[in-house]
């Protein structure tokens, strides 16, 4: 079993009741794997940095999956044809951090790094 | 924040400045890897505040001469700034 992160960016005109829609057919998919979803977090509209198929804002999902290498397999090759969809990454890692959420609180993450320039 | 490191730079040069240079270094002038001391926060894809620190204005990767990160940690700096920018989050 591994541990893994995957972060789905879905276009910007998608409805919040589309977006759980999305969040609902991609769990099911992992469940379906006989994967295990440890956690999902709803990062919002964000900014993107570049236009990405002449989209400006896109709307983030992040899932943190347990499971084998073939739940992934099967997760990319649907969200590949998925035409909601604009990026999806997967990242595998040793240890989720379900603590720090870097897009949700906005003052812990100051005092943090004011904290880090006192070092510099 | 490349005006910061900007300053850091001068404040190495000025250590530079000595009588001869057969005399022997009193003063350290390597500064330690921002990134491996104790409590330092882990470099991660989604820490886009950490990661900014370590970039041009341009989106570009500083290098670590400039940074004094570490060599491992500017390998895994490099790589989590190319995940980021991927998801289009820089």
């Amino acid at each position: 079993m591994n541990l893994y992160e995957h972060t789905i960016i879905a276009r910007q005109d998608t409805s919040p009741s589309e977006i759980k829609q999305l969040t609902e057919k991609y769990s099911k998919i992992v469940e379906k794997n006989e994967g295990e979803i440890v956690k999902t977090e709803d990062w919002g509209l964000l900014n993107l940095s570049y236009l990405i198929k002449k989209n400006k804002k896109g709307s983030y999902i992040h899932f943190k999956i347990k499971g084998k290498g073939n739940v992934i397999d099967e997760l990319e090759k649907n969200e590949a044809i998925d035409k909601k969809l604009l990026r999806y990454l997967t990242v595998r890692v040793k240890k989720f951090d379900l603590e720090a959420n870097y897009f949700a609180k906005r003052e812990g993450e100051d005092k943090y790094d004011k904290k880090e320039s006192y070092r510099n | 924040m490349p005006k910061r490191q900007s300053g850091n730079k001068k404040g190495k040069q000025s250590n530079f400045a000595k009588l001869s240079i057969f005399q022997p270094n009193k003063y350290k002038f390597k500064k330690s890897c921002p990134l491996s001391a104790k409590g330092a926060p882990t470099v991660d894809y989604k820490n886009i505040r950490l990661l900014k620190k370590y970039m041009s204005e341009n989106g570009k990767i500083l290098p670590s001469r400039i940074t004094n990160v570490s060599q491992k940690k500017q390998r895994e700096l490099s790589l989590s700034i190319k995940r980021a920018r991927n998801l289009a989050l820089i």
